[in-house]
């Protein structure tokens, strides 16, 4: 399971926001590419089409393959107090046989598409990354070297966390309490629940970047 | 309230807070039983009791927050600064109001020091005195000076008018000033917020950034946006790092939509295998299946006994043919074409086809391209032709090139009526990309051995279905090679699986190559042999003219081959 929530911010503002979660965080970030292909299976493997997400971190010498199921959210009441999003998620990482494998299944690739930014992962009483991302799309079937961003001036934060059918109380609310020290900048919201960028956004960025190159740590 | 009148006190000013006015239950006049009472017009105007007590509770406020500060100051938390603000606007406003009540009355009391001790002792005297201190009082004088001094001229009463009427024009705007100051003051506190933030978004700008986002977010969560028509999903540039020994060479991208189109585009290539099962490469009817071939058994894979010199490197690391190339020798002609998955589909389908002979267009057809109708007929000429060539990589490309090694060619190519498809006899197995072809080169052998060869391909997964033309080769020689696609490594191809005489149905050989689809239909079909693996020896100008098996299949096989090799 994971506790998830995503925002927007626009690109100009990124900067700062790397510095505020430098400051919150107190980790250093570690960039991110990764090449996100989406494959749904096909009518030999059931009624339903299931959805498999194979990631592959271009960013370490090796590539490596992770696998990705996202299953339903939790829906009730309960799940609407909770700010976040509680959904089951299974993830392994794999060889590079994997989409091979898949194919040979009968997945088929539903559509791709490729992330550059950076994370955080660090503890406050439960694991979080945060990713800052801007989310590209390949013109050429698998041609991440000729990626170009879906809305080049806007860019994704995803702030998530893993979570047990045991604690995600706990983890919902360490993730809503950090996200709370975002609110200068951006609004972070269920995935799906648009929210529009934050008027203080320029402020607060201004003010983070006037601090200058001052490293934190 | 009794007492005489003013009674107040007024504490030092070690006080922090000045705004500590306390008054004090005025004492009893001490010997005096009088008691006096506040003139009731003032009493009107100012509860003086109420006072008191207001005064008394905004001193137990502010004394509680600075214990609270001093709390927080040595256990080094950090203060929940909303609530902070939100405690001094209150306390703000309620001195704030206390004051302005006492203003109004002022007049009528006197504040007078009332606890005369040895630490205020000293500083008493100057600050009830009215007298102003000494710097101050030269500062006013000179001051004075100054102003009575551009009027000197004038008589009294202008000088007089003069004055007055700037006092006016200062007094009006001291009065402006602090009314702003009250305004802001007053919303400010009283509303308990922070500033406000005026910032707003102009609607434009804000409906531009609601798109944006709404696109970015179904982007990321349902992928829509980034979906590729099938028509474009080909890899047409060179495959990045990650993916480039992990995708098959060629394979085309398995979209969902088109799995439909696979099959239906085999059909068409069927029928010419005909040829007998022998693997019947299913030339895929163009699409992806391409390369599937269906494990030709024939000869295609006799591939077997290519030595495996195949350049092109086989799509699949660990196909039997792959790498092995094909190249020369007898063996048939390997194709591979990868796509293992593909070849299984077209493995079925090429059963259903095997047809005769003249079915090589079916190769052809591999992908709705092609011409290869006359291949089969060219084939079979060329066949000939080739039996001297041993190894050849036999590219399947629609028709497998046969490429028989001596030994084999002869064999095979009696029966050349290869059947359209089945020409191919083992292209190496490599590259052999290309798609369709290679199933028939199965069907070219003889029935028999075909289907045997067929059914074994059909067992093996692809790669290295090689559509052996060796397989169709009619009767008689069956090929021994049959190698059929079958598990992996690379093919051994070579002599060993000529020996074997019989196709190897199995695992053992090496996989025959069925022509293996590519994932770009295209190319599959193009290319003629002529781009066979480099290092084979083309088949035969004959060949060339082939289809266009995609010779540039052939190419990326070969670059693949490498690679996995």
């Amino acid at each position: 399971m994971e506790c998830v929530v995503q925002g927007i911010i626009e690109t100009q503002h990124v900067e700062a926001l790397e510095i505020l979660l430098l400051g919150l965080c107190g980790v250093h970030r570690v960039r991110l590419r990764v090449h996100e292909l989406c494959l749904k299976s096909g009518p030999n493997l059931g009624s339903e089409a299931s959805e498999v997400r194979l990631l592959c971190d271009l960013e370490q010498p090796e590539p490596t393959w992770t696998v990705r199921h996202v299953g339903g959210s939790m829906r009730g009441a309960g799940a609407d107090q909770i700010s976040v999003l509680v959904r089951t998620m299974v993830e392994s990482k794999v060889s590079k046989n994997v989409l091979r494998l898949f194919y040979l299944l009968g997945y088929k690739l539903d559509h791709e598409l490729l992330r550059v930014g950076f994370a955080f992962h660090f503890q406050r009483s439960a694991q979080i990354t945060v990713t800052v991302s801007s989310v590209n799309k390949m013109l050429k079937l698998h041609a991440t070297d000729e990626a170009v961003p879906v809305t080049p001036g806007i860019q994704l934060v995803e702030v998530t966390a893993p979570a047990s059918a045991e604690n995600y109380n706990e983890v919902a609310a360490a993730v809503s309490s950090f996200c709370e020290y975002l609110a200068p900048l951006l609004h972070l919201s269920k995935p799906g629940v648009s929210t529009g960028v934050v008027p203080t956004a320029a402020a607060a960025a201004a003010s983070l970047m006037s601090y200058g190159g001052t490293t934190i740590m | 309230m009794d007492g005489p009148l003013g009674v107040g006190q007024s504490q030092p000013q070690q006080q922090q807070q000045q705004q500590q006015q306390q008054q004090q239950q005025p004492e009893q006049p001490p010997p005096a039983k009088v008691v006096e009472r506040l003139n009731p017009a003032v009493q009107q105007q100012l509860n003086l009791e109420s006072v008191k007590t207001r005064a008394i509770s905004l001193f137990k406020a502010i004394s509680r927050i600075l214990e609270d500060f001093d709390l927080i100051a040595r256990t080094n938390s950090v203060p929940k600064w909303q609530d902070v603000l939100g405690q001094f606007s209150m306390v703000n406003l309620e001195l704030y109001n206390i004051v302005e009540d006492i203003k109004k009355v002022s007049k009528a009391f006197v504040v007078h020091p009332k606890n005369v001790n040895a630490e205020n002792a000293a500083i008493l005297p100057v600050m009830i005195s009215s007298k102003l201190l000494p710097e101050i009082e030269a500062d006013d004088n000179s001051k004075r000076e100054q102003l009575l001094y551009a009027m000197q001229n004038l008589s009294v009463p202008s000088q007089i008018e003069k004055l007055k009427a700037r006092i006016d024009m200062i007094g009006a705007a001291c009065e402006s000033a602090e009314k702003v100051i009250a305004d802001t003051r007053k919303t400010y506190f009283g509303t308990r917020q922070g500033p406000t933030n005026i910032l707003t978004l102009d609607k434009a700008q804000a409906a531009k950034i609601q798109e944006q986002e709404n696109l970015l977010r179904h982007a990321v969560n349902h992928g829509q946006g980034l979906r590729i028509p099938m028509d474009q999903r080909q890899i047409t540039s060179a495959l990045p790092a990650h993916l480039v020994d992990v995708l098959p060479v060629g394979d085309s991208v398995q979209t969902i939509s088109e799995s439909s189109g696979m099959y239906l585009k085999n059909t068409p290539p069927m029928s010419s295998n005909a040829v007998n099962n022998q693997g019947t490469l299913l030339q895929a009817s163009g699409g992806q299946l391409v390369g599937r071939p269906a494990a030709s058994p024939s000869g295609a894979t006799g591939a077997s006994s290519f030595d495996n010199t195949t350049t092109s490197p086989l799509p699949y690391a660990n196909s039997p043919r792959s790498a092995t190339n094909m190249m020369n020798t007898p063996s048939p002609q390997q194709q591979t074409q990868q796509q293992h998955q593909q070849q299984q589909h077209q493995q079925q389908r090429q059963r259903l086809m095997q047809l005769p002979q003249h079915q090589q267009q079916i190769l052809a057809q591999q992908l709705r391209q092609s011409p290869m109708t006359g291949l089969g007929q060219n084939q079979l000429s060329q066949l000939h032709d080739l039996q001297g060539q041993a190894q050849q990589k036999y590219q399947l490309h629609g028709q497998n090139q046969m490429q028989f090694s001596q030994s084999l060619g002869a064999q095979q190519f009696q029966g050349r009526q290869l059947p359209s498809g089945a020409i191919q006899h083992g292209i190496a197995q490599s590259q052999l990309n290309q798609g369709n072809q290679l199933t028939r080169h199965l069907n070219q052998m003889s029935s028999t051995a075909n289907s045997a060869l067929f059914n074994a391909a059909q067992a093996t997964p692809n790669n290295q279905m090689i559509s052996n033309m060796t397989a169709m080769m009619p009767s008689q020689s069956l090929l021994p090679r049959m190698q059929f696609g079958l598990s992996g490594a690379n093919r051994t191809l070579g002599s060993q699986n000529l020996n074997d005489q019989v196709f190897n149905m199995g695992a053992a050989n090496p996989t025959t190559m069925l022509p293996i689809q590519q994932q770009q239909q295209q190319q599959q079909q193009q290319g003629g042999f002529g781009n066979m693996q480099q290092n084979t020896q083309n088949l035969q100008p004959g060949m060339v003219p082939m289809q266009q098996n995609p010779q540039q299949n052939h190419n990326n096989f070969q670059q693949h081959r490498q690679n996995q090799q």
